[in-house]
This record gives C-alpha cells, structure tokens and sequence, in this order.
C-alpha cells in the first residue's frame, strides 16, 4: 500500500515495529479480513456441523469435512489465522483504554465485550483444538477426539459426548467458550463493515448490525443444539471399549498422519 | 462577601491542578446562583471570591472560554463526569442531576493549569490531514465549481465541527500518549475531500489517515457521536473516510507507484 511515512510514528528504531508501522494500514485491513474470512466461515461451517449432534446426522458431516482433500493444509491455514488475527489483535487491544463506566453506551459496550470475548475465544481455541484435536492431556481431562476407530467404527458424536459429558466445568467451558466465539464474530463482522466503508448512513449500519444479530442468533442455537446433542448422547459400554481400543491402537504406533505420537501414554480412565 | 439572601447556593467541586507536572487535588467552592447562571458564568463568581467553602482564600480557578455561545469549543471540561461545554452547561438543570456540580479538565489532552488544557493536538492533526481548499496562488483561478445543494446539506452538518474535543474525551482509542488522530480531524477530512475544489487534495489526506495513528485506529465504540454537542455524524464520517481509505489503498496497489 501506500509508502508515506508517518510524521507521528517514524521515530522507533526496532525493526519489528517499524516494518507493523510502515505497513500499518495494510496490516489493520488483514486483521479485519483474517477475522471475516478464514476464521468467520469456518466457525459458521463448524458450528452448523456440530448443530447435527440434535438429530442430525453428525458422523456424516464429520466424514464430508474429514474427505476434504489436504485437510491438513486448510488446517495449518486456519491455525496461522488465527494465530495473526490473535496476535495482532492482542497489540491493537493493549492501544485503546475502555472506559464503559464513564460512557455507558451501548456501543461503547460492544467495543468492551469484543476485547473481553477476544480473549475469552483466543484461550478457548486453544484448549478445545489441543485437546480434541492435538490429543493433549489436559488436567486429567483427555477425550481425544476420533471421527472413526481404528477399524472404522463411526466415534465423532461418542467422543465428542464423552468431551462434554466428563465433568460439568467443561459444559461451562464450552457454552462461554461458544458464546465469546459467536460475539466476537458477529460483532466483528458489524464493525468491519464500518472500518471497510461497506455501510455508511447511521440507517445502513443499523440495517446491518439486524443481519449481524440475526447470523449471531442462528450461530447460538447452533452452539446450544450442539452442547444439548452432546450431553444427550448415550456413552455405552460399547463406546467405551472402541475408544479405549483406538487410543491404544494410535498409541501403540497405529499410522494416523495427522496425529503427533503423544509423549503421555498411560493409561486413562474414563469411567 | 455579601449575597442575597434570595440566591440559592450550590457546592462546585472542581479538580484543581497548578502546573502542568504536579498533583492534582480537589478544593470545594459554594457558589450563589441567579436564575439561568451557568457554569462559567459560576467561575466568573469564584475568580471574584476564590474562597473555599471551608474558609480559605485560595487562587482563583484557572479556565478558557471565549465566545460564549457553543460555537468555539474553548470552554469544554468535564462537567459531572460529562465532557461538554461549561457555558452551554445550565446550573438549573446540572442541580437536577446531583447535589454539586464536579468540574474537572479534559483527560485527553496536557492539563496548563486547573480547567484549562492545550488541545494543540487537534490543530496539529488537522494540519496533518491538510484541512483547508487550496486556492492560494499567483493569479486569479476564477470561480470554483458548483457545489450542488445536497452535497451543501451533507457538507454543512461537518462544517459546525468546532475542535472542542469532546469526540476525543469520550473515546476510549484516543489517549494522552498514543498517536490516535480521532474523529473530529477524520470527519475534517471527509468534509473537504468533499468539497470540489478541496478534493484535489484527498490523496494526501487519504495518505495521512492510512498511517499509524490514522482512521484504521477507531475501534467503532462510537462514543464519539454520542457526546458531540454539534450532533455531526462523526460515524459516518469515520466510515466515509473507511470506504475512501479502502478504494485508495486498493488503487495504489494495482495502479501505484
């Protein structure tokens, strides 16, 4: 973009902040466009899936998304995604001072949640993917995630439940988790319509802060059907063996490309 | 001092400070109020009689104001945790609200002494994006374009921007130590980018606002067009100046140097 050099920021020596500086423009807009985009589509796509957990045919949507060709590619996008739309977003957070005591308004509300949810999502993410995705042992709470076993057994929606069902911090984990995630893209996706000049006219920005709220209302029923689909799942003793079997099987040295070998491998009980 | 025995008397509490590197402290005054006094014309009183309301003849309160009327911006303090203009700011209605009037400086901006504060920032900033219709030269250019009458009504609303600072008080991106250049100089902008003559400049305003500090900074808490004693659409302002900042920075890359 455009080379002007800032009369108000050109002072600082470190290399690092001045290539944020001089591209400073540039990069604000790929924060933005980070958040929409990669991130904002596959929440959308995930959260629909997971909404199959309430009487929808779950285990078939995870094989649709686990078929994508180069899966892992698409993942390592999303994941360095999220990591600059996070760290980015960590720096311009720490530039602005909240002040919703002295000014209590509405948007001056959404501004303050988006940061607080900003941070809420950052932290949830992480723990959600290391544990059911990366398969990390986090507190004794270790429900990796399969969408199969080892001999094909369907395990996407008794893996997810058992996630869910192992204690009820981890429901709560989840529903605030969820919510924080819904927030800060709905509202994001508002504010960016403003920080790109889509809408303009005060008429406009409310018009489509209704979408927002309305694509924000769809996504929460999703994330609620979800929880719901997964605590009203049945875990047997059937499942129980299956999984037991397919962790022992990965762990043992069974080949799963995308699964690190843990360094953590006793035994677990989940009953 | 006498006062009339008539007068109702209300306590100000104000925020004292008497150089710009030391402490600030609080001091009380009571203030007698005739019908339609308001806050200035309540500091006038307390220039004249800097007493405190427990006894001590102090130094009278340091202030600015100049036109009276809400059309300079130069009295805006805060006023019961409230960033207006003290000589809009009625003491019949401030008694509505609370038992004492609060009276402190603005936080964005150097304190010089007690309620007074330099907002050199602003015109600074307004420099920076070149707030003005280049005409100057050494011959005549004959007469401008026609500005049509819609463009006149969106401009006018801009136009009554009188760089109080309220926006900036209010918003919780602009700070005392930071770059932020705010909604009034981003509204400023989009005023003169809008004007036929003063467009010709719009490229380097655009470049200004895409800097550090510039219109991507706004965290879009829009708090600034709700404390705006002028009612400018500083929102639509800073999503106009979004939109233009966008098609500008997208043609430098396909078509710049």
């Amino acid at each position: 973009m455009t080379e002007h050099t800032p009369s108000t920021a050109a002072s600082s020596g470190d290399p690092a902040t001045s290539f944020l500086q001089q591209h400073h423009f540039l990069f604000r807009r790929l924060h933005s466009l980070s958040g929409i985009l990669p991130v904002g589509v596959f929440v959308i796509m995930h959260l629909f899936t997971n909404f199959q957990m309430l009487g929808g045919d779950f285990q078939h949507e995870v094989d649709f998304i686990h078929s994508t060709p180069a899966l892992l590619v698409v993942e390592i996008t999303l994941w360095l995604s999220i990591a600059f739309h996070a760290g980015l977003g960590l720096v311009y957070t720490f530039s602005g001072r909240p002040n919703v005591r002295r000014y209590r308004y509405g948007g001056n509300w959404r501004y303050y949640l988006q940061r607080i949810t900003g941070f809420i999502a950052l932290g949830f993410i992480f723990v959600h993917v290391a544990t059911l995705r990366w398969r990390w042992d986090l507190f004794g709470w270790f429900t990796p995630f399969y969408v199969r076993g080892f001999d094909g057994q369907p395990l996407a929606h008794a893996t997810t439940a058992m996630a869910l069902q192992h204690a009820r911090w981890v429901v709560a984990i989840y529903l605030i988790g969820a919510m924080s995630v819904v927030y800060h893209w709905s509202n994001g996706l508002w504010t960016s319509a403003i920080t790109w000049g889509v809408t303009i006219s005060a008429p406009a920005q409310r018009r489509w802060g209704y979408v927002c709220a309305a694509l924000g209302i769809a996504l929460t029923v999703f994330s609620l059907g979800a929880v719901v689909g997964a605590l009203k799942y049945h875990v047997t003793d059937e499942d129980r063996r299956s999984i037991r079997m397919t962790v022992d099987f990965y762990e043992s040295g069974g080949t799963d490309a995308d699964t690190k070998p843990r360094p953590h491998t006793a035994t677990h009980g989940h009953e | 001092m006498a006062t009339n025995t008539d007068q109702k008397t209300i306590r100000f509490k104000v925020k004292r400070q008497d150089a710009p590197q030391t402490a600030p402290y609080w001091q009380d005054f009571d203030v007698p109020h005739p019908p339609g006094a308001n806050v200035i014309s309540c500091l006038l009183h307390i220039a004249a009689n800097p007493v405190t309301a427990d006894g001590r003849t102090v130094a009278p309160v340091a202030w600015d104001c100049n036109c009276l009327e809400e059309v300079c911006g130069a009295c805006t303090m805060v006023i019961n945790g409230r960033v207006r203009q003290s000589c809009s700011a009625l003491i019949s209605e401030l008694a509505e609200e609370a038992a004492a009037v609060t009276l402190e400086p603005m936080t964005k901006f150097p304190v010089v002494r007690d309620l007074m504060v330099d907002r050199s920032r602003m015109f600074k900033n307004l420099i920076d994006i070149k707030a003005w219709v280049p005409i100057d030269g050494t011959h005549a250019l004959g007469p401008g374009p026609t500005e049509s009458p819609a463009n006149q009504d969106t401009r006018y609303a801009l136009s009554r921007c009188m760089t109080c600072g309220c926006c900036l008080e209010a918003c919780p991106q602009f700070l005392l130590d930071n770059h932020f250049i705010g909604a009034a100089a981003i509204s400023q902008a989009r005023y003169f980018n809008a004007h036929e003559t003063g467009k010709t400049l719009q490229d380097d305003r655009l470049e200004a606002l895409e800097t550090p500090g510039g219109v991507s900074d706004c965290g879009n808490a829009q708090n600034c067009v709700q404390v705006c004693p002028k009612d400018i659409p500083l929102t639509e302002s800073i999503a106009a100046i979004g939109r233009q900042t966008t098609v500008h920075a997208i043609k430098s890359f396909f078509s710049g140097k």
